[in-house]
């Protein structure tokens, strides 16, 4: 009997990750690509490139997705279980770390903070109508200011005397950060001091009212940024961990979920296979005339047959099996 | 004369049940949509609650269908809803329509200003035929909240996914046709029927999620993004703690005879919180203190920028009671991934520290 190993995808907003698991929840192979606002071609490009990382012995056992396109990603790749990133954060950071009592997640277009006790989820926050702070924003300011966001850690620590930055809003930030280089202060001060304000904005934002206790550990794109791990350190005045494999916990996490659905359940995998990287999906999307509402439905095609739809306000395109009429019909009867 | 009126849920049901009977020349403004939305920010204050927006935005679509009388409800109590019905009026006065406000104020005057108000639009009719109608209109509303109900918690435990709302909705429609109590009987009796002839998953144990928060977000699904509907679709049974029915019967009867219709839930509150702050602030933070053992979570919805259901929030993490609470913010900015994958979390987190582990 070939052995078994699993695999998770995280399709986030800025970046596509993937881990390959083995049987004893090792990791075997991961990824880290950019999204670049293609994830169907990324997805495949993943596939591909882990599928010569699978051990000639092995086949996969089962599959999870999560992040922002998880069911698209499932539905590409015949995903066995789907799951919300903070459950999948949450699952991978326990696993690596039993006795964690809280994780701080900084991803591209999202933050959040999970509080676990005992092994697990208490209490979680997301930040709400404000996007100050995650890595997008980084990167544009790094851009602004001529310098790669490889560099922007190292330039940071250089700092002697960081200044002040507004970090509520990233309107506010940057004109306040605007305001400080044209007075005439260092970059790498500017920076620390974004730094800095990034973190006071996440404790007071996302982590309002959340009692936030040792031991904890930072994932997420973001904790490449050994500046930010120094203002929480600071901050927070007490240590913080970064795993070896922060950026891909995400992916982990559907791995494991995956694993634990498999022995659960013990059902066969519903994984597509690796020949899908080579298969040309249609994405297209109709509104819907049923009703004032006037939905935009997203969907997903492979030739004539309609793998899934999204979108909708009401039931009528949601379950492919209970759906009698076309969205040319709709239109037309609308 | 064309009267009109702002939505609540699917109040305007029971609403028209109401005016129907009394002849008035009326319209319903169209359901609220991405439209009325649009409209209702373009002409908003941008800081104003989702409740103001929307309404504006109703009342903007009512009005390009010819009505300039719009029913409206004021009140003194400690939000700012009681000044809404003056700045809408100047916003739409602004835009050049000229209409008329129709007010009566939901704390002071009670049944009585209701009654009168009715009676005003209907070119003073006998009060023995605005008694009828809008008692007609009440169990109306009543018939409502019950296939709700049921629907709600079929949802949760059907085994084909999306057979419980079609047969919902449909319900809906047959209860605003209904033109007599007998016929609504008949037809709630129907619906009942057929949600309980569904098919459900044997063995499963849903949990149970109560939905708590400022009333118009709570009973208005546009507002906020169809929560109870996506709960039920992961498999949570949820259940209000305001249902319009309830709440008009007691806040209209109750209340004018001297009783505080929500005694228990603000003497729960005590501890925590010692008197209204407005919207519902108060009954949100009392909801969590007697729902602790009889739910496995609680989802609280606050319009953004609201004040009461704010302080509330803040108050919700240091109560003694433990039961998970979700805050969810409903604004124009929110966006319906967000809220999914909120709720995803939530569910799963209840599920794990009940049973330890994700498989069910």
């Amino acid at each position: 009997m070939q052995k078994k190993v699993f695999l998770g995808i995280d399709v986030g907003s800025v970046t596509t990750k993937c881990a390959l698991m083995s049987e004893n929840m090792e990791l075997i192979a991961h990824r880290y690509i950019p999204t670049s606002g293609k994830p169907i071609i990324q997805i495949q490009k993943l596939m591909r490139e882990i599928s010569s990382e699978i051990p000639s012995d092995c086949e996969i056992g089962s599959a999870g997705t999560t992040g922002s396109a998880r069911y698209l990603a499932g539905e590409i790749i015949g995903a066995d279980v789907i799951k919300n990133e903070i459950t999948a954060h949450a699952v991978a950071a326990t696993h690596f770390y039993p006795d964690v009592r809280t994780i701080l997640e900084i991803g591209g277009q999202d933050s959040k903070i999970i509080i676990i006790r005992d092994g697990i989820v208490t209490d979680f926050g997301m930040n709400t109508v404000c996007a100050a702070g995650t890595g997008s924003f980084l990167d544009h300011q790094a851009l602004r200011l001529g310098i790669s966001i490889n560099e922007f850690a190292s330039e940071a620590m250089k700092s002697k005397n960081p200044v002040r930055i507004a970090g509520r809003c990233t309107v506010f930030a940057e004109s306040d950060m605007i305001h400080k280089q044209q007075m005439g202060h260092s970059t790498p001060d500017i920076l620390y001091g974004l730094c800095q304000a990034l973190v006071r904005n996440y404790i007071n934002n996302v982590g309002l009212g959340k009692t936030i206790e040792k031991p904890i550990i930072f994932q997420g794109g973001v904790a490449f940024n050994r500046a930010i791990v120094r203002a929480f350190e600071e901050e927070l005045g007490t240590e913080i961990m970064v795993p070896e494999h922060h950026e891909v916990m995400g992916a982990i996490g559907a791995a494991i979920i995956a694993w634990e659905n498999y022995n659960a359940t013990g059902k066969k995998t519903h994984f597509k296979g690796f020949a899908i990287s080579d298969i040309s999906y249609e994405t297209s999307t109709f509104t819907c005339k049923g009703c004032p509402n006037q939905c935009e439905i997203a969907q997903l095609k492979l030739g004539d047959r309609v793998l899934a739809r999204w979108g909708g306000r009401c039931e009528k395109w949601e379950y492919i099996s209970n759906i009698k009429e076309s969205p040319e019909d709709a239109a037309v009867t609308g | 004369m064309r009267i009109t009126f702002p939505h609540i849920g699917n109040a305007y049901i029971a609403v028209k049940a109401m005016l129907d009977p009394l002849g008035v020349d009326y319209v319903v403004p169209p359901k609220c949509n991405k439209r009325t939305l649009s409209l209702a920010t373009k002409y908003s204050p941008e800081g104003v609650c989702i409740p103001f927006k929307l309404n504006l935005g109703n009342m903007i679509e009512a009005v390009e269908l010819g009505a300039d009388h719009i029913l409206n409800v004021t009140g003194h109590g400690t939000c700012r809803m009681g000044y809404y019905f003056k700045v809408q009026e100047q916003i739409l006065r602004d835009m050049g329509y000229d209409v008329t406000m129709m007010l009566t104020g939901l704390s002071e005057h009670k049944l009585r200003g209701f009654l009168n108000l009715l009676r005003s639009v209907s070119n003073n009719a006998p009060w023995t035929k605005i008694i009828s109608s809008f008692a007609f209109g009440i169990a109306k509303m009543t018939a409502l909240d019950d296939i709700e109900i049921m629907a709600n918690n079929m949802r949760a435990i059907e085994k084909v996914k999306g057979t419980a709302t079609p047969i919902y909705r449909k319900g809906l429609q047959a209860i605003d046709d209904a033109a007599d109590y007998r016929s609504l009987k008949e037809v709630v009796k129907e619906c009942g029927e057929k949600l309980s002839e569904i098919e459900i998953i044997p063995d499963y144990k849903p949990l149970k999620i109560l939905v708590v928060g400022e009333i118009y977000v709570v009973l208005d699904p546009f507002a906020n993004m169809d929560v109870e509907l996506e709960l039920g679709k992961l498999g949570v049974i949820t259940n209000r703690s305001l249902y319009l029915s309830r709440w008009v019967k007691k806040g209209l009867f109750f209340n004018p005879l001297g009783i505080d219709q929500w005694r228990d839930v603000h003497k729960a509150a005590m501890p925590y919180l010692k008197r209204d702050i407005g919207g519902d602030g108060w009954e949100t933070v009392g909801e969590k203190v007697i729902s602790s053992g009889h739910y496995d979570g609680m989802v609280h919805l606050a319009p953004f920028t609201c004040m009461p259901e704010g302080t509330a929030q803040c108050i919700m993490p240091s109560t003694r009671e433990d039961l998970p609470v979700l805050a969810i913010y409903c604004d124009e900015q929110t966006s319906k991934a967000g809220m999914l994958t909120r709720l995803e979390a939530f569910t799963d987190m209840i599920l794990m520290k009940k049973t330890g582990c994700l498989s069910r």
